[in-house]
């Protein structure tokens, strides 16, 4: 069993051991349809070669003078409904491939985001998040490609490939000598094809990719463009980049121009007839076997042609899974801890000797030592960079320490079981993230099954009911993707109110009362005084009106407690706390 | 996505008449010309060499037929189809790399020219269009339009295929080929029945991904607010809920798609049926030979997949042109910002000066009405007033990013109009109000506005500020890769870079468009400081957020609704409690330490009134 943070049954286990055996076991576990899928491949392959029989005998009827209509009539007959069943068998091979792909997709996706429910904070603060929804949405499209139109396309042709052998080996077993050769060639060929045109795709995914991002950049930054008048430089740069994408493309035109597959098709269809021709000219197989064999030859230029993308597609599809696959399996470091330390927590708080790398190996946070009471206020101040945030990350277990102990209530986080823990802690972030769903819901998101009420006496307390009630539907307003709707001080407000819901026994505020001018200043001051009753509460924060105030201010630089203690302490103790104060002063 | 652009315009779109659309796609392939001729030449080649060998193949087998033991004759003609066969290949090839060529080169230029087109455009025109819009007129509709040009080609040669096919057809047994030729209408009724069928059900999968994604986009980044609240379970139910519909939608596509070329497929089965019967009795008949019935069951394969291919490129064709001309109309847009000489600058004083000048942005109403401002070489400004009260519009029109309607701006006596731009803007530093940031180093960002400067010259200028001290909060010092747009470092810091590039570069003019963000108080100081460094050698105007940059000034721009309402000193102005002593209480305050001192009283009040009943 993995670890994780978080766990929803998967409705079938998948190989996770390989890109390919992943893939693999995911269209197993869809085996009827992928089954159906195959059956119309292989009717549609066998019943492409009815006609070049039927064309065989009725070429030997017109050519033995016979001349029977009712041979003629059959022929067409046989044709004619052979084909129309071809039709279905290939809208079978069509239409399977297509709900396996889909079906595939929609399973890998699942399967695929509940993984990333159980990875760990570490895990998603580390990923961007540009780069897990490009896998969430692209590569698992790629993922469907392999099998709609890629092993649509190359199961469903390959079959072709054999048709010339068994009406080869059905005239005379010489005429195999043609099939069998284009076969293993064309083979050869392909592999190689994909050898030297992968390198060269993606070069051209990566100059593209360039090109656009340096090309987003420029548009998005067009002010500080124009306003040092690089345009001319920018205009060069972009020459220069969208030339290296061209250069890569001719590259890959150039492989696909060199396509060998069909300078072999060219060839086995040439030596095919001349071959046949000698043994009829022989006297081994009659002119109506030529005839026969080079229907069936002129079958393997499906295949052929076909594969000049669906190869390609294929293997694309495999470099995605194998990026799907690298996140899936990545290591999780924290376990939920099921039968861990479960209380209520009053709310002390001590590190003792604490140290925190991101990477295990260069230290973010250097030999902490502190302790907090019950219901204090902390403020956290210093540089971007100084550990602040990293600090407070360790108190809800989002990270483990490297070395030294956090402990809540004296007991250290690792004991505690994960779930008891985050329920009575809370953070309200920089980046405040609300769904595009109703404000009543999003301030309920904690407790889904708070009742109105309740829901309002949060917001009254974040002093968000005010603005609340004169959105257009009041606590119904749907707010737009990310909370785009409303104001920066808002968003702060309504976090408030949902840390307010769960009534949490440690409050964490990342800098998250920053979008806020004087007007609102009170107010919010208001709410973070409440917010902090009876609870431990810690504060990053650039307003010096909350530092000033704080019970306990710790002065974070580069990683270490620069200066911990009251206000009035600081003043005397710290030159760089002094300085702050000072300069507003001025 | 081009699908998105298909659904709502731009402002600046415009319509070109066919001829006017082939005309300007034609300048732009006119470059190739010969690369064309040949590639026209071999693709005719190859329609030609690839509808003879059933021709020679009939030969064969009448002579076969005949046991005419001419094998002289015999060798010839099976040599013929071999070498046909190789020809084909070769042209293949030919016709791959010239079209490669010519594509790749089509879509570089047009791609270059819209990209100059864009950033040459001023920014009344970015401020309509989303930059997202943009540049995927500039990726996106470029690859459309050179998917047209090798679909095009591709077409080229199938049709020159048929038509000889045809040719070959009608001359053997005309009354056969009107049997065949009676397909093509219900091919064409077929194919273009199914590509509304099409077209409808794929943009629904459109909507249903586009649908999917956004609720991807939102539940990923949910996932930590999910985290710290335990309601992972929640997200995913959201999550579950867009990719079962997405599947379902996409199911409906993927039959609507799947049944079409089996549909071709039978009725291709059906005309042949149709051959075999019909075309044996001709031959009973002695109308034709036995060889050119089975020519004519080889050559319709030849005749009718083109003819389907054809049709269902039709709709390519109409993306392809579309997309040319959204390229077109971005290349061809209008500009309003006009110069009307270019007067080089090599230095400038600093006087800027505001003549009854009228401006409005091009919906909107008026911002600046008949507006006088008068800046002194070497004065530093504030300005300061409500949201929307013209602040930023003045700034704007100086660094020249948009065009006043009425009066006259005047930059050391000189009408702005009359300035050759870049070396005008060489001699203005300019920061936004969101510093913008490339995705390259903190040297590198620096040095942005003034390439020449040294690695040595940046390091003592960063240590004037804070003794340097901000340079070890990056990771790598100037090092530092700041990601795009910035977004490896903090808003402060972004701050601090752009002002370094201001100093680094030295203008005459420095225009600040303050950020509202809130910084760390340590950052603050080092701001501070660098701003500092920046008003002792320019003339500046400052768009003000901050009480500490309002101090600094040596004089303070009340505006409200675009004209002057109050100026002068902090103090100044703070004693005539008027406008600007009530902006003060709104925006300022709460900077002071006074106020801050207050904090303690308000929080006392919060104590007392925290059970509102």
């Amino acid at each position: 069993m993995t670890i994780s943070e978080f766990r929803i049954p998967f409705r079938y286990t998948t190989n996770r051991s390989s890109s390919i055996r992943w893939v693999a076991s995911h269209a197993l576990h869809h085996w009827p349809i992928f089954l159906v899928a195959l059956i119309g491949a292989a009717g549609n392959a066998a019943l492409a070669s009815v006609p070049a029989l039927q064309y065989g005998i009725v070429f030997e009827n017109l050519t033995s003078g016979a001349y029977l209509p009712s041979v003629f009539l059959r022929a067409g007959a046989v044709v004619g409904i052979s084909q129309t069943i071809r039709g279905f068998m290939q809208f079978f091979r069509n239409f399977g491939f297509e709900v396996t792909a889909q079906r595939i997709e929609r399973d890998v996706r699942d399967e695929f985001y509940i993984s990333l429910l159980g990875k760990s904070m570490t895990f998603h603060s580390l990923q961007s998040i540009g780069d897990l929804m490009a896998r969430a949405t692209n590569d698992i499209r790629e993922v469907n490609y392999i099998f709609s139109p890629g092993l649509n396309m190359v199961l469903g042709s390959i079959n072709f490939l054999f048709i010339p052998l068994g009406i080869g080996a059905s005239i005379h077993p010489a005429l195999l000598l043609t099939p069998v050769l284009f076969i293993t060639l064309y083979f050869a060929a392909i592999a190689h094809f994909l050898k030297i045109l992968q390198p060269v795709t993606s070069e051209v995914r990566s100059t593209f990719g360039r090109l656009n991002s340096r090309l987003a950049e420029d548009i998005d930054g067009i002010e500080t463009v124009k306003a040092a008048s690089q345009e001319e430089a920018e205009i060069n740069r972009f020459k220069q980049n969208s030339e290296a994408y061209r250069n890569a493309n001719v590259k890959q035109g150039d492989i696909e121009a060199r396509f060998l597959p069909l300078l072999l098709l060219a060839l086995a269809m040439g030596f095919g007839l001349l071959h046949a021709l000698i043994l009829n000219r022989q006297g081994l197989i009659p002119l109506s076997s030529v005839i026969t064999y080079f229907s069936g030859l002129s079958m393997l230029g499906f295949p052929t042609n076909t594969s000049i993308r669906s190869y390609s597609q294929i293997s694309l599809g495999i470099a995605s899974a194998k990026r799907l696959l690298s996140i899936m399996n990545s290591h999780n470091n924290l376990d939920q801890n099921e039968n861990g330390h479960s209380a209520a927590i009053s709310g002390k708080v001590k590190f003792e000797n604490v140290s925190f790398a991101y990477d295990g190996i260069n230290l973010n946070l250097h030999d902490l030592s502190f302790e907090v009471n019950p219901g204090q206020t902390v403020a956290i101040v210093g540089q971007t960079g100084s550990g602040k945030t990293s600090l407070v990350r360790l108190l809800n277990r989002t990270y483990d320490p490297l070395d030294g102990s956090v402990k809540i209530d004296g007991i250290d986080l690792r004991e505690w079981k994960l779930d008891s823990l985050r329920a009575q802690i809370s953070i309200i972030e920089q980046d405040i993230f609300l769904f595009s769903k109703s404000v009543a819901e999003n301030i309920a998101f904690g407790k889904p099954q708070a009742s109105h009420a309740e829901i309002e006496s949060a917001a009254k307390k974040a002093q968000a009911d005010g603005f609340i009630e004169s959105l257009p539907e009041g606590y119904n307003t749907v707010i737009g993707e990310r909370g785009a709707t409303i104001s920066g001080g808002q968003r702060q407000r309504l976090a408030l109110a949902r840390a307010f819901l769960t009534d949490p026994k440690i409050l964490i505020l990342d800098d998250s009362t920053s979008a806020i001018d004087s007007k609102t200043e009170d107010e919010i001051q208001q709410a973070i005084k409440l917010a902090s009753e009876g609870r431990t509460t810690f504060i990053i924060t650039h307003r010096l009106s909350q530092i000033r105030w704080a019970d306990l201010i710790i002065v974070m630089r580069k990683g270490r407690i620069s200066a911990i203690g009251t206000h009035e302490q600081l003043m005397q103790t710290s030159r760089s706390y002094r300085n702050i104060f000072a300069e507003a002063k001025e | 996505m081009g699908f998105h652009q298909g659904l709502t315009g731009e402002l600046y779109d415009r319509q070109y008449s066919n001829k006017a659309l082939l005309g300007r796609i034609w300048d732009y392939a006119k470059g190739h010309r010969k690369f064309i001729i040949w590639m026209v030449i071999s693709i005719t080649l190859q329609g030609l060499f690839a509808a003879l060998p059933p021709l020679l193949i009939s030969k064969i087998l009448d002579e076969g037929i005949a046991g005419i033991p001419n094998e002289t004759a015999y060798t010839i003609l099976v040599v013929t189809i071999i070498i046909l066969q190789l020809l084909d290949f070769v042209f293949y090839y030919v016709v791959r790399r010239l079209l490669t060529r010519i594509t790749a080169d089509m879509n570089r230029d047009l791609s270059v020219d819209a990209f100059a087109a864009s950033i040459e455009q001023d920014l009344a025109f970015h401020d309509r269009l989303s930059s997202g819009r943009i540049v995927s007129r500039i990726t996106t509709d470029t690859n459309d339009f050179s998917m047209l040009v090798r679909l095009t080609m591709d077409v080229a040669g199938s049709m020159v295929q048929s038509i000889v096919t045809a040719i070959i057809l009608f001359n053997t047994e005309w009354r056969l080929a009107l049997i065949l030729m009676a397909f093509v209408p219900i091919v064409m009724l077929v194919v273009s029945s199914f590509r509304k069928l099409a077209r409808r059900v794929t943009t629904q999968g459109m909507r249903a991904m586009a649908n999917v994604n956004a609720t991807i986009k939102e539940t990923i980044s949910g996932i930590s607010v999910a985290k710290n609240f335990r309601q992972e379970e929640e997200i995913y139910r959201d999550f579950k809920e867009s990719n079962t519909s997405s599947y379902k939608v996409n199911v409906q596509r993927g039959f609507v798609l799947s049944i079409v070329f089996p549909v071709m497929r039978t009725i291709s089965g059906l005309s042949i049926a149709v051959l075999v019967y019909f075309g044996a009795l001709t031959v009973t008949q002695g109308l034709i030979t036995a060889g050119a019935w089975y020519m004519l069951l080889l050559a319709s394969d030849r005749f009718l997949m083109p003819i389907l291919s054809i049709t269902s490129y039709w709709t390519q064709v109409q993306t392809g042109l579309s997309a040319a001309e959204r390229i077109l109309a971005l290349i061809d847009s209008d500009r309003s910002v006009i110069q009307t000489d270019n007067i080089k600058v090599e230095s400038l004083t600093g006087r800027i000066d505001f003549n009854q000048l009228s401006f409005h942005y091009a919906t909107g109403s008026k911002i600046l009405d008949h507006f006088d401002l008068h800046i002194q070489p070497g004065e530093n400004i504030a300005i300061v007033g409500h949201t929307g009260a013209g602040k930023s519009s003045i700034a704007r029109l100086i660094s020249r990013f948009y065009e006043f309607q009425e009066g006259e701006l005047l930059i050391d006596g000189v009408d702005i109009r009359k300035f050759d731009l870049p070396s005008l803007r060489r001699n203005m530093g300019i920061v936004t109000q969101v510093p913008f940031l490339f995705d390259e180093t903190v040297e590198e960002n620096i040095r942005f506005a003034a390439p020449d400067i040294t690695r040595g010259e940046i390091t003592e200028l960063a240590h004037q500020i804070g003794n340097g001290e901000w340079l070890e909060t990056f990771s790598n010092g100037l090092d530092t890769q700041v990601g795009e747009r910035g977004a490896h470092i903090s808003m402060g810091q972004r701050q601090l870079v752009a002002l370094m590039r201001v100093l680094a570069h030295k203008p005459a003019i420095f225009i600040l468009d303050e950020a509202t963000a809130s910084v760390d108080p340590f950052t603050e100081y080092q701001i501070q400081q660098a701003l500092g460094l920046i008003l002792q050698r320019s003339t500046s105007i400052l768009i003000a957020h901050r009480l500490s940059t309002v101090r600094s000034a040596d004089r303070i721009i009340v505006l409200d609704h675009g004209s002057i309402i109050e100026e002068g000193s902090h103090q100044g102005l703070l004693k005539q409690g008027g406008h600007y002593a009530e902006l003060y209480n709104t925006y300022f305050r709460h900077q002071s330490l006074q106020y801050i001192e207050e904090a303690g009283q308000i929080l006392g009040k919060g104590l007392s009134s925290s059970n509102p009943a």
